[in-house]
């Protein structure tokens, strides 16, 4: 895991958040994140990120779920023991599709929320960075990964003047580890801040 | 910053297009009567007048179904629709007519005692042990009575809506007190509304108009199920007009973001749809009553085979399968075509209802069906185009309009 | 970025003067300071209650059923009444951040966290009354379909008994989950605020790292909006099915189409009641009258009287087709055990048509929905009336049946059996406490993102959109966007 530089500019409005995204991307910086503390609408487009397929995953695992239900009850009802309830017929679709529903729906919500945790890295005892302890309050807080040509000096001026309320330097680790939150830990305290 | 076009204007081919739906209409009206209604036996007089029937209530109700559009949107303090909320207004001016329309056939069997439609007024029902205890419900007085209150209330109380939207037009300006009078005044409008289409959509006419054709049978589920099925076709129509007038250059702020919302409700009402459909249908399925399975007896076994299922796979597959992608209910052609789609295939679902207890043995469907629906889709593009024109498309006033124009999902 | 502009008519849904900041002290408040006197004193309520219904349990699965004061003829009785009435209840939440979500009211933000979580813990309650009521409840891993040494015999998945184990638990599963992901980025306020090393600790695992990344809200997004779509026909389909229970079966009073829809419309009334009893109780306690606003609280009884008057149409739809059937025992069962007052439980039925359709019917008023004391009031009565609807439909129709020699004599709970509800009480208000101290009880990133539109400071400061002409607004608009 190695630590990367990072420039970190933090705003408190959105509407003056936007402005300065384009501003940083016309310039040729490399947008590493924005961290806000609520979805800002069109953020993700005006930083270029792509479309997320969640929701076809999601698709998927509800069309499992579909095949699951009627293949199982059907190879129960029909194959491995045909029972004779009420004189209906062993293939009974009707009185099937209750369970068939309830199994599309469950798979589809535990496999998206399953896939939504681990693209995210998102899990107990997990632990990340945190460039600003107030980007979960009111900062919205953007972060550009330094390459070996950026001037961070030149970089941190260039955010202010773009209505950064607060700018800094900072050497972080860009992964997640193992940890638990509240402790000191390795990599937090060789994190170098500075202001 | 072009001035909007706001006046509709009707493009001669319109109302060609009208003018050819009537003549065929009426075509297979004038055959229709020569050859069933007069000519034919019993029998092929029944199917015509069943076909009537079933057509002027599909329609009659899909088109006020618009004004049940509005009326919830109003209560739910929607602000989204305003845009083109002056299109379910005019579809909702057909209902006095297509309503007179149903009511004059409708009383026509009525006076004409056709037990072969109603049973219930045969001489045998005073007689039929369960016929006999329903006849306080089922009599010609109460049955007009209630048909002519019912329709007339539906356009009164639309009317009194779509002139209450007129303000909106002319009013400088619609801040403040005056603003909030408007909405207050909509609402309580509003709420006359959907509490008189709840006691007659929502529950008693679909019972007296349709489910009394099988006068024995009987389920609680019929009239909601109904108002399910009417409801759906009723925004694809509001659908189609939002895509043609917008193909036209008209409702310029009306975009993809309001087209997905009325998608949305497509789609979610088909679902709705299939649900009281299955839940009707399994529950008369699991208890195997005879006097209720008789009612799917021919249209699941017999002759309507082939219906039933096409009803399921054009009012629940197709919509389903085509709407549930977002790309889906954002493209105006998808949208032309399933609104098509869904139409005709409620107009078969109202087919089966009806014409399925009519005419049990043999599935008629066939030019008679067609030309009477095209007499009616003609009537409504006909009259729906004059409504659009009588008024600018967009009520400019109206306090929730920019919400509309901003709108986006 | 979107123009944000919503009407100067709408009451904002966020009053006083808030930003960011101060929407995440309002919030977090309670879960930092110390609780007060009274959450203690309901706390040890709610416990005391809980540990009554426990040893009633404990009496029930000890001895057996013969407990409870069931019959051959009524065999369902107080039991599958509150298990009803807690799925029922269980209903509000997931419309309310489901189906709201999807019909774009602004309002569901302000209390589609605390109602998530009754849903939960509702559910939760209603389980346990199946569970016990097989008896031998040791024996309930029998409906779990599993390849098994029992013949190998499957269970019955015909059965719409079945129907509700896979029905239930789905919807606890995934309520769960979209709470829970909901949670997450609030969780990661909590955390980023904590003083103390203990809390950052807890509330850094609860949040499972949450760094509030454009990308993850981006997923978080598409995950609510996905989850609030799958749920909104999960939650009709579990008073459907509950349903089912009842009218796939050959009963009087039972066995009638309309019950699907008219089930799930008066869960969706007694959900909306309780929320409305458990909010009244939160804004004040934990001063949060700014978020559970008037105009709150007025939605929440439109949605009421709305609800209650579908329930109204369904009821006399019913009791019209017990007439117009014109079969001797659906019109035995509706017009003389139901809707005769002199019968033995006659007064179930009125109780029910008292509480549910007549006296909701004030909410056409906009002075009594906009008035606490009545709100209150009335969402008590709305919940004791959807009791008396479930107890009427069981019991009712099961106390005579077709055969009279098996009628019943008249059916009261034991001790026990009321104490094994009152014990539901228990656990739900445990939980709900315990839910109240610890966790965010209102959705704080939600809250952030209408802010600006719908804020009380924020709406008093955008006038000049409101005088524009539509066309100059549209044209700005395009600017902007």
């Amino acid at each position: 895991m190695a630590k990367k530089k990072f420039v970190v500019g933090c705003f408190d409005d959105e509407a003056v958040l936007f402005p300065a995204v384009k501003k940083v991307r016309t310039a040729g910086y490399k947008i590493h994140d924005i961290y806000t503390p609520f979805p800002v609408h069109g953020l993700d487009h005006a930083m270029g990120l792509r479309e997320t397929s969640l929701h076809t995953a999601g698709f998927i695992y509800g069309i499992t779920g579909t095949t699951t239900a009627l293949s199982g009850i059907g190879w129960v009802f029909t194959k491995d023991w045909p029972v004779n309830i009420g004189g209906k017929p062993h293939f009974d679709l009707p009185a099937w599709i209750p369970i068939t529903f309830e199994l599309t729906v469950l798979f589809a919500a535990v496999g998206m929320v399953l896939t939504f945790c681990y693209l995210c890295q998102l899990s107990p005892f997990i632990k990340k960075h945190h460039f600003h302890e107030r980007a979960t309050d009111d900062l919205f807080v953007m972060v550009i990964e330094c390459t070996e040509k950026t001037n961070s000096d030149d970089l941190q001026a260039f955010l202010r003047t773009n209505g950064a309320v607060e700018v800094n330097v900072q050497n972080a680790e860009p992964g997640w580890w193992l940890g638990l939150y509240g402790k000191e830990d390795q990599l937090i305290r060789d994190t170098q801040v500075v202001a | 910053m072009a001035s909007i076009r706001e006046q509709f204007e009707i493009p001669g081919k319109l109302k060609t297009w009208s003018y050819a739906l009537i003549g065929v209409g009426v075509l297979a009206f004038i055959l229709g009567l020569v050859t069933k209604g007069i000519g034919g036996n019993e029998h092929d007089h029944n199917v015509f007048i069943g076909t009537l029937m079933y057509n002027s209530i599909f329609f009659t109700l899909i088109c006020n179904a618009s004004m049940f559009f509005i009326c919830a949107t109003t209560l739910a303090m929607g602000g989204w629709q305003v845009v083109f909320r002056r299109i379910p207004e005019a579809i909702s001016t057909m209902v006095p007519i297509f309503g007179s329309i149903t009511f004059v056939i409708l009383l026509y069997i009525i006076g004409s005692h056709n037990h072969h439609i109603y049973h219930w007024l045969s001489e045998e029902a005073k007689s039929d042990p369960v016929l006999k205890g329903k006849l306080g419900f089922l009599n010609p007085t109460f049955y007009i009575t209630w048909s002519v209150l019912t329709i007339g209330l539906w356009s009164v109380l639309g009317a009194r809506i779509r002139k209450l939207s007129s303000e909106a037009d002319d009013a400088i300006t619609m801040n403040g007190e005056a603003g909030q009078s408007f909405i207050w005044r909509n609402t309580v409008s509003a709420a006359l509304f959907i509490v008189w289409f709840a006691l007659t959509v929502g529950s008693t006419v679909p019972w007296l108009w349709m489910m009394s054709i099988d006068a024995h049978w009987y389920s609680t589920m019929y009239s909601w199920y109904t108002f399910a099925s009417s409801f759906v076709s009723g925004m694809s129509l509001i659908a189609l007009w939002v895509v043609y007038l917008k193909n036209k250059g008209y409702l310029e702020y009306a975009n993809e973001e309001h087209l997905h919302d009325i998608g949305k409700f497509m789609f979610a009402f088909s679902i709705f749809w299939t649900y009281l459909w299955f839940s009707q249908y399994m529950l008369i399925w699991y208890a195997n009553i005879p006097e209720e399975t008789i009612y799917f007896k021919h249209r699941v076994q017999g002759p309507y085979r082939g219906l039933f299922f096409l009803n399921i796979i054009l009012n629940f597959v197709c919509p389903i399968l085509i709407l549930m992608k977002r790309g889906a209910k954002r493209n105006y052609t998808l949208i032309t075509f399933m609104s098509v789609l869904i139409i005709f295939g409620h107009w078969v679902d109202f087919y089966q209802m009806v014409m399925g207890s009519i005419s049990k043995e043999e599935v008629t469907l066939g030019w008679l069906d067609f030309g009477i629906a095209a007499l009616f889709v003609g009537l409504m593009i006909f009259f729906v185009a004059k409504a659009l024109a009588k008024k600018p498309l967009m009520p400019k006033y109206h306090p929730f309009l920019k919400e509309s124009i901003i709108h986006h999902t | 970025m979107h123009l944000k502009y919503e009407s100067q008519l709408r009451e904002p849904l966020v009053s006083g003067n808030k930003d960011y900041h101060q929407v995440s002290e309002d919030i977090c408040r309670p879960i930092e300071v110390k609780p007060t006197k009274l959450w203690y004193v309901g706390f040890f309520i709610a416990i005391t209650f809980l540990c009554f219904g426990v040893y009633c349990v404990y009496r029930e699965v000890t001895y057996g059923i013969g407990q409870w004061n069931l019959n051959k003829t009524i065999g369902w009785g107080w039991d599958i009444t509150n298990f009803v009435w807690w799925v029922g209840i269980g209903h509000a939440g997931t419309l309310i951040s489901a189906i709201l979500l999807l019909f774009r009211q602004g309002w569901r933000t302000g209390v589609n966290r605390a109602a998530e979580a009754m849903t939960i813990f509702a559910v939760m309650c209603a389980g346990q009354f199946p569970v016990f009521h097989m008896g031998r409840v040791w024996m309930a891993f029998f409906v779990l379909p599993y390849p098994n040494t029992r013949g190998p015999l499957w269970p019955n998945f015909n059965s719409p008994l079945l129907w509700d184990v896979f029905a239930i638990s789905t919807y606890l599963t995934v309520s769960l989950l979209f709470w829970y992901s909901g949670l997450l980025p609030d969780f990661a306020t909590v955390r980023d605020r904590a003083k103390t090393k203990l809390r950052k600790m807890l509330y850094g695992v609860a949040a499972f790292g949450w760094t509030g990344s454009t990308k993850h809200w981006q997923r978080h997004e598409s995950l609510s909006l996905v989850l609030a779509g799958l749920s909104t026909p999960l939650v009709l389909s579990v008073h459907t099915i509950v349903s089912f229970d009842f009218a796939t079966s050959v009963i009087p009073g039972w066995h009638t189409t309309i019950f699907p829809p008219y089930f799930v419309a008066g869960a969706v009334f007694s959900g909306f009641a309780m929320v409305q009893t458990l909010m009244l109780m939160l804004r004040k306690v934990f001063l949060l009258e700014d978020y559970i606003t008037m105009g709150h609280i007025e939605a929440m009884n439109k949605v009421i009287v709305l609800t209650g008057s579908i329930v109204g149409v369904a009821y006399l739809t019913e009791l019209f087709m017990g007439w117009y059937s014109q079969n001797k025992f659906e019109g035995y069962t509706f017009w003389y055990s139901r809707a005769n007052l002199f019968s033995p439980y006659g007064w179930s039925y009125w109780g029910m048509m008292a509480c549910n359709v007549i006296s909701p019917q004030i909410f056409w008023f906009r002075k009594l929905r906009r008035n606490i004391y009545v709100t209150f009031f009335m969402s008590i009565i709305v919940n004791i009336g959807m009791w008396f609807e479930r107890f009427v439909i069981i019991v009712t129709s099961l106390y005579r049946d077709y055969l009279p020699s098996s009628w019943s004599p008249y059916y009261s709970p034991t001790i026990w059996e009321m104490g094994f509800y009152l014990g539901t009480f228990g656990l739900f208000f445990t939980c709900f406490f315990l839910f109240a101290k610890y966790f965010p009880v209102i959705a704080i990133a939600e809250i952030k993102a209408v802010l600006k539109t719908s804020g009380e400071n924020f709406k008093e400061t955008v006038g000049k959109e409101e005088e524009m002409q539509p066309e100059t607004f549209a044209h700005e608009y395009a600017h902007a966007h």
